[in-house]
């Protein structure tokens, strides 16, 4: 063959092949402005077998700083439109069957791939999410990072109130609020690859994020009577005492046996139980001061690494030994007692310290036994270690033996560091 | 030697971002990390006897041995299947790449223009031959190797190696014979003894194929540990990618997430380079049963017999449960006892050529 002809030939094939891959995309290829991606999905029952799907989508606008709410006047329930989003609702069969019914009256595709949480209302949440969870992890579309949350009352009402109250980013604060479950520990960060995964898994129980919306009416006005003062109150999210401000509120844990919410862990239960599965390294924890009624102890926690967790069977019972080992640093005590200058103080209190965090743990596992029998603290994995084969721990079943492990756990409590103070002098009284 | 290297080691591990990780979790569960160890080992004495084999007749690659141990009828006819075999491993290969590619990422390309494109670039390689493809697979390597372990790395936060327990997965026995049968999984290495004339003599071919498959069998079982520890026995055996999810759950901030675009360039890449290497090597194969010179005017005949086999698994029940379990199951029946047993009737023949030379 003539060399001209020859590297004619081979242009002609890095041509065809330089074609070929640049166009096999041509087929998939949407224009960004051809869809619209839905940040929140909401699920509530519908009439029948049916099922309420409320899409919070964006609209690409900007929310025009009309005070977040809808730019052609109206509530958001009447117009659907809510901080340059707009919210839709349908009912469907499948939530996958109302997107596409929801397509049918939108002149953009509606996309799952960006959208950031998916909430179920808890009376859905108590029949069982399975059947809903399932197509979402089968659909390519749906991404495994979106976070599950349970709410109390609709889901749609909850999505009706869900609009940014710092920046003017809906989706930028709605994964900023997740963030905020490290720093407070109030609640856990559950995203649904981690909320599928210990669905189907053999040796824990799934969780999901507790919420609602707080309609600011939990605020004692004055007049009103006046409590006594309790460090760790039990709020159900839309409780905290508060008013101004974001009404979303993420406050404790949901508690799943299967795919059907069983019950829910408070936001002090929530730390202790995110602490004693290694996922609070760092906190605030405000104690009763032992030597001082009335007055509290400020504590930030720090946790050494994850809790060291052994088992073994005895008898086909199981036995667990939780064990961690925590920083103190004592952020505030009110009465100012120097706890460091007396060396038989400072052991009481860091054994007075122990017996807070052992309590705390041992009373959140007691919970999840005796009330839910839901290992929430993935135990199994553990217990999974005392069997050889797959059939073994599987016959064991040791999902539905939980409630009979022997659980003992020990906290080692070294109070290293108490603030910028180290001999506080009492205030002086009143003259 | 390091181009050998990097093409053998590529074709055998790109089934880790395939089917592979669902198959072997599914057959063996939390023993699948080191089950495919059993199958690197078996790989490895299967390694061994070919080298034995080479050795008892040095400059002479496997299907010239073949000939002076067999004859020429009989080692033709083996060739031949050799050479059906691997054409039918390239159009299974490329069925599964392209299933899955619909899957995960085009699900409205028809899959003859996925195939058509995927065979173009398969006939430029093959068209330039195998120094081409070997070169390629040596710039590529570091890039699929770093994007690899790119992706678990990134994933650590989300591994929990306590899900690796039971420690005997569905039981020993059942590791064992999955372990014999996944050697299949590493007997790509055949290619080394197909092209070793290529090579540098018998002593590059043993370090080149040990490396190899120690390199491949560290990947497949870090990869499976990763995937087990990431989404336990249950979910790993369901999801049709296990690695492509592990890039999927990658999260660290707002804006570090989702970096299965990693997954994407690595896989593809890979796929091109292994596909385009057994592709070559059934064409090549075809050629010395006939003793053809120039490959090249059967390009054409052997891609429309690639598209065909890409086509004969009509959904992706069939690829998995049939074909691919064929080849990567079922294969080390063929490929494994031919050397084996050439090896023996040499040795019992009392067969041996020419002096060695680099050993």
């Amino acid at each position: 063959m003539a060399p001209k002809k020859l590297s004619f030939l081979k242009g002609a094939i890095v041509l065809v092949c330089a074609c070929c891959l640049s166009l096999t995309g041509c087929y998939d290829a949407k224009e960004i402005d051809q869809e619209v991606f839905t940040l929140v999905i909401g699920v509530d029952k519908g009439t029948g077998n049916m099922i309420r799907v409320t899409f919070q989508v964006s609209t690409y606008k900007e929310d025009g700083g009309n005070g977040g709410g809808s730019q052609n006047g109206g509530s958001a329930a009447d117009t659907g439109e809510l901080d340059g989003t707009v919210i839709s609702t349908v009912e469907a069969p499948s939530l996958i069957e109302s997107i596409n019914m929801l397509n049918s009256a939108s002149n953009r595709q509606i996309s799952l791939s960006q959208t950031k949480m998916i909430i179920f209302s808890e009376e859905y949440a108590r029949e069982g999410v399975g059947r809903y969870i399932e197509p979402l992890t089968r659909f390519r579309e749906v991404g495994e990072l979106m976070r599950v949350l349970v709410c109390r009352g609709r889901a749609e009402d909850y999505i009706l109130e869900n609009r940014s109250f710092i920046g003017g980013s809906l989706p930028k604060d709605i994964e900023l609020s997740f963030l905020q479950s490290a720093n407070t520990g109030y609640y856990p960060d559950v995203f649904l690859n981690e909320f599928y995964v210990r669905l189907l898994s053999p040796y824990a129980q799934a969780i999901a994020i507790y919420t609602a919306i707080n309609d600011f009416d939990s605020l004692p006005e004055d007049g009103m009577e006046k409590g006594i003062i309790e460090p760790h109150p039990d709020l159900k999210p839309g409780e905290i005492p508060r008013k101004g401000g974001n009404k979303r509120e993420m406050l404790g844990t949901v508690v799943f046996s299967g795919d059907k919410m069983v019950g829910y862990l408070n936001q002090n239960e929530t730390r202790f139980y995110l602490l004693a599965t290694g996922k609070y390294k760092r906190g605030l924890f405000t104690l009763d001061d032992p030597k001082s009624a009335g007055d509290f102890i400020v504590l930030e926690v720090t946790a050494h690494g994850a809790p060291k967790v052994t088992t073994f069977l005895e008898n086909e019972i199981p036995y667990i030994y939780l064990e961690m080992l925590l920083d103190i640093d004592i952020a505030a005590i009110q009465n100012r007692e120097n706890y460091f200058l007396n060396p038989s103080a400072y052991l009481e209190l860091e054994k007075y310290i122990e017996t807070y965090f052992v309590r705390g743990m041992e009373e959140v596992i007691r919970k999840t036994q005796q009330e839910w029998n839901s290992d929430i603290f993935e135990f199994g994995k553990k217990i999974a270690g005392n069997f050889w084969t797959i059939p073994q721990f599987e016959e064991y079943n040791w999902l539905e033996r939980y409630r009979e492990a022997k659980i003992d756990v020990k906290v080692k409590a070294n109070i290293s560091r108490a603030g910028y103070y180290f001999h506080p002098r009492p205030i002086e009284p009143e003259k | 030697m390091l181009e050998a290297y990097a093409l053998v080691t590529i074709v055998i591990i790109t089934k880790i971002f395939y089917t592979f990780p669902l198959t072997t979790i599914k057959q063996t569960g939390t023993a699948a990390w080191y089950t495919t160890l059993i199958s690197c080992v078996g790989a490895i004495v299967f390694f061994a006897l070919l080298y034995l084999l080479l050795q008892r007749f040095p400059q002479k690659d496997l299907y010239q041995v073949f000939e002076a141990v067999l004859g020429k009828k009989v080692s033709r006819f083996i060739i031949l299947i050799f050479s059906v075999y691997f054409l039918y491993y390239t159009g299974i290969n490329l069925s599964e790449f392209v299933t899955i590619l619909k899957i995960y990422s085009m699900p409205f390309t028809p899959k003859e223009v996925l195939v058509a494109g995927f065979l173009t670039v398969i006939a430029a390689m093959a068209y330039v031959g195998l120094e081409g493809i070997v070169r390629v697979a040596y710039v590529l390597f570091y890039l699929i190797i770093t994007g690899l372990v790119l992706i678990l790395i990134l994933a650590i936060p989300f591994y929990d190696f306590n899900s690796l327990k039971p420690w005997l997965g569905y039981g020993l026995g059942v590791s064992a014979s999955e372990g014999f049968l996944k050697i299949s999984a590493y007997d790509s290495v055949i290619i080394l003894a197909i092209i070793a004339n290529s090579l540098q003599g018998l002593k590059y071919f043993k370090r080149i194929g040990l490396s190899c498959l120690l390199t491949a069998g560290a990947i497949f079982s870090i990869c499976l540990a990763c995937i087990l520890a990431a989404f336990q026995y249950t979910a790993g055996s369901g999801y049709i990618s296990g690695m492509y999810h592990l890039s999927r759950i990658i999260y660290y901030s707002r804006f570090f997430q989702r970096v299965e675009a990693i997954f994407l360039f690595v896989w593809v890449f890979a796929s091109v380079i292994a596909i385009s290497a057994v592709f070559y090597i059934a064409l090549s194969s075809y050629c010395r049963v006939f003793s053809i010179t120039n490959h090249r005017p059967l390009l054409w005949p052997f891609l429309f017999l690639t598209f065909a086999f890409t086509f004969l698994p009509s959904n992706i029940y069939e690829i998995i449960s049939v074909h691919v379990r064929l080849i990567r199951g079922y294969s080390v029946f063929l490929i494994v006892p031919v050397p084996i047993l050439v090896l023996l009737v040499s040795i019992i023949r009392g067969k041996k050529g020419g002096k060695a030379s680099g050993t």
